[in-house]
């Protein structure tokens, strides 16, 4: 028993010690990242006046640094595509925990997909493993369930087979970050848009309990730092779900900070200011930052 | 609990600890520690079943006592049977009750009367299938006379529950575990480095090659209209790595645990994917599992005895009931059946037990029949395995017809080059230890320890490195 509980103490010892490999990977796997935002907010490097937070829509429909220019602040998006509301709530908390807060946040809704329980839209957690370094980040995973207690520890827990590649990461052309934070679509797509007049109606069956939970978070997160929420509905290229926007005012119980679109602008009916159904093309989305720099100003 | 799991990791040196060093004088206090930890294990998944378990247990030991008290052959009989019954009653109660109503329900409807189906939302207990058949061995060996009932209920508590091997098996038989509970235990070195070992090589199995074939099996399986014969194909070889890896995984992790605790299971998988045919298959797959069969069932059922139309019945039922056992759903009892099928030719011919060496022995490659052989049955294998892994049999059915269409020969959509390396190498070490109980049991053996240690390290680094992202239940849980 004695040689056996020997031998299995310094093989421990042994594995702890060539453990260290694995911070090495560890710690150049964020630097191999291109979109270095989330990073940037657990180092507690910002200090702005606005977050926009969002999915796609937050990361195209929006042009920060025009935005900042119009209204005289200082405007940075920290939307992620594909981010559901959870992801969002994630953002928020991280970006309050290490960094001045700021004084306004801009929260780009996803429309009828906002509060729905499927997979459309995920918690991006594609965008903490690389800077699992973090404990903070670790932590995170861990509480998800993603990584084991263990990671806490044993830095091969806290590796995945991605980190071996030492090779940066290249974004493609609709993933070009501008400094910002915004990623506008500068080109455009080969698909032919239909402007869609049907509307599907709303169902509060279809919807997650935790993403309204991360929408009341939201909320609370602000007000308890008394920072001034707007929920921006931005264009579609198809007629507006009021249904959804209906169920939302009654979630959040006021009008006052809801941005909507203006639906009677015949810009949000022509293709050529959209990328796809969904997003906008670049001149499209200079369009609509002015209408929320005027709205931000009236009010 | 799981054995990929934090909490198995914390729970099983303390349990080691106290086993060997507080309660190691005595050997009752080891067996109660053991009933112990093995409800805690249960328990920690959900302790609401633990009644099951213990009324089991209590059930067939007091069935034990009586049968040998009772010489009347009708009274033995009804005490076998009860135990049977009631045995049995659970497994189909949390098993089969919904598959019998929904499918009474469908026989209905095929006859233009519509019934409104009375299922029930309930939780199978997970392990169920592996204890009862466990315990109703005892009953069974009590009753032929075969084995002495014990009069030690911790020891009989301890034999029905015991943790490493109580979820997923091996399915022990009384006659080989029962009497390890009665005699001290000694620790050894060599036994316990050697558990550790096959506890290592069960991880790899199971985090490295089955998860990883699982997220590829998935994605193919869940969405395979949508892809290529090709890629259906790979699909449906990365399934039969995952099920390999994920079940012989967890036969290795409970072995290797068992000889922690100074205990021998038997050997439950021993490199099925390297038989000549298909009769080799089921002496190397799930062993513990086709020999109750063959004892429990085959054998009363008159086994080979009864000229080729009954060999051949029997065959049928256990294959179909094999099938069955896995879970309630058709595409396991087809399953059962394509095996019977393929076992068939070789029933007829009489060579059904031509292959009972390790193929290749003494030599390090096999001869050209050998690997045609080996590649005919793997490929019989791979088939039925796609109707193990689907939804239900038209899905089954499409996924077949997909794979042996024009886009076979073209380059499959899915081919991650990390797995397919990693499955290669894994190939070549079960393949250099086919000799042994388990791959890599004497690999390096003679080698310096630091040669081994490497190794091992190795082995250690590859499976946190793919455990990192997800942790995946065992296939066999849901059995």
């Amino acid at each position: 028993m004695k040689q056996f509980l020997i031998s299995l103490f310094l093989f421990f010892i042994i594995f702890l010690i060539i453990d260290k490999v694995s911070w090495y990977f560890i710690n150049r796997t964020a630097d191999k990242e291109y979109d270095k935002r989330l990073e940037t907010v657990v180092q507690g490097n910002f200090e702005k006046d606005i977050i926009i937070l969002g999915s796609s829509r937050g990361a195209n429909n929006i042009l920060a640094c025009q935005l900042g220019s119009e209204i005289g602040l200082e405007v940075y998006n920290l939307s992620y595509k594909g981010a559901s509301i959870l992801f969002q709530e994630f953002i928020l908390k991280t970006y309050l925990k290490f960094n001045k807060k700021p004084k306004k946040i801009l929260l780009f809704l996803d429309h009828k997909f906002t509060l729905k329980s499927d997979e459309t839209l995920k918690y991006r957690y594609d965008r903490l493993f690389p800077i699992s370094k973090y404990n903070y980040i670790n932590d995170q995973l861990i509480e998800r369930g993603k990584r084991s207690y263990g990671s806490k520890f044993i830095g091969f827990l806290r590796i995945n087979r991605k980190d071996f590649f030492l090779k940066k990461k290249e974004p493609n052309k609709n993933q070009i970050l501008t400094n910002c934070g915004s990623m506008p679509h500068t080109s455009r797509n080969n698909k032919t848009l239909k402007y869609n007049e049907v509307i599907t109606p709303y169902n509060i069956a279809d919807e997650q309990q935790e993403k309204i939970r991360a929408l009341k978070k939201i909320q609370m997160l602000c007000k308890d730092n008394s920072i001034e929420l707007f929920y921006v509905f931005s264009p579609s290229f198809s007629s507006f779900n009021f249904g959804f926007y209906k169920r939302f005012k009654n979630l959040v119980s006021s009008e006052k900070n809801i941005i909507v679109y203006d639906t009677l602008n015949p810009i949000y009916k022509n293709k050529d200011y959209f990328y796809d159904v969904s997003h906008l093309h670049i001149q499209g989305a200079k369009i609509f930052t002015t209408e929320i720099s005027t709205f931000m100003y009236s009010n | 609990m799981f054995f990929n799991s934090i909490d198995f990791a914390v729970f099983l040196p303390i349990v080691f600890i106290l086993y060997w060093f507080v309660v190691h004088k005595n050997l009752k206090l080891q067996n109660t520690l053991l009933v112990f930890s093995s409800y805690v294990f249960y328990g920690w998944w959900d302790w609401r079943f633990l009644s099951l378990i213990v009324f089991s247990s209590v059930l067939d030991y007091v069935i034990g006592l009586q049968l040998k008290k009772e010489a009347r052959p009708t009274k033995r009989k009804l005490y076998l049977w009860t135990s049977i019954f009631v045995n049995l009653g659970f497994l189909v109660f949390f098993k089969y009750f919904n598959f019998f109503v929904d499918n009474f329900v469908e026989a209905f409807s095929f006859f233009g009367r519509k019934i409104k189906p009375n299922t029930l939302d309930i939780i199978l207990p997970v392990g169920i299938s592996f204890y009862t058949f466990q315990t109703l061995s005892y009953t069974i060996d009590v009753y032929k006379r075969k084995l002495e009932p014990t009069q030690d209920i911790i020891s009989f508590l301890a034999f029905v529950s015991f943790f490493p091997q109580l979820v997923a098996g091996p399915i022990e038989r009384a006659t080989n575990l029962l009497p390890q509970f009665y005699k001290k235990r000694e620790f050894h070195y060599s036994k316990a480095a050697d558990g550790c070992r096959q506890i290592l090589w069960g991880f790899l199995k199971k985090v490295v090659i089955a998860d990883n074939c699982a997220e590829f099996a998935n994605q193919i399986f869940n969405n395979s209209v949508s892809h290529t014969g090709s890629t259906l194909l790979i699909g449906a070889l990365f399934f039969t790595f995952q099920i390999y890896g994920d079940f012989s995984g967890y036969s290795d992790i409970a072995i290797g645990t068992s000889r922690l605790f100074g205990f021998d299971l038997k050997q439950n998988f021993a490199f099925p994917y390297f038989s000549r045919d298909i009769a080799e298959f089921w002496r190397r797959w799930h062993i513990s599992l086709s020999t109750w069969f063959r004892d429990y069932l085959y054998i009363p059922l008159g086994g080979s005895r009864g000229g080729i139309r009954m060999k051949v019945r029997n065959t049928f039922i256990i294959f179909l009931v094999s099938g069955f056992w896995h879970g309630a759903n058709w595409t396991f009892v087809v399953w059962g059946f394509l095996n019977a099928l393929y076992f068939l030719p070789l029933l007829l011919a009489k060579k059904n037990r031509s292959n009972l060496n390790v193929v290749a022995l003494n030599k390090t490659f096999p001869s050209v029949i050998e690997l045609f052989k080996m590649w005919l049955t793997f490929g019989l294998t791979v088939i039925a395995w796609i109707f193990f892994r689907s939804e239900n049999l038209s899905h089954a059915w499409s996924y077949l017809n997909g794979i042996f269409s024009q886009s076979l020969f073209s380059l499959p959509t899915v081919r991650p080059t990390y797995l397919l390396i990693l499955i290669f190498f894994f190939i070549i070490i079960e393949w250099i230890g086919r000799h042994q109980y388990y791959a890599i049991e004497v690999v390096l053996i003679r080698k310096p320890r630091a040669v081994k240690w490497f190794f091992y390290m190795l082995i250690i680094v590859l499976v946190f490195i793919f455990s990192s992202e997800t942790q995946k239940e065992f296939i066999y849980f849901q059995f």
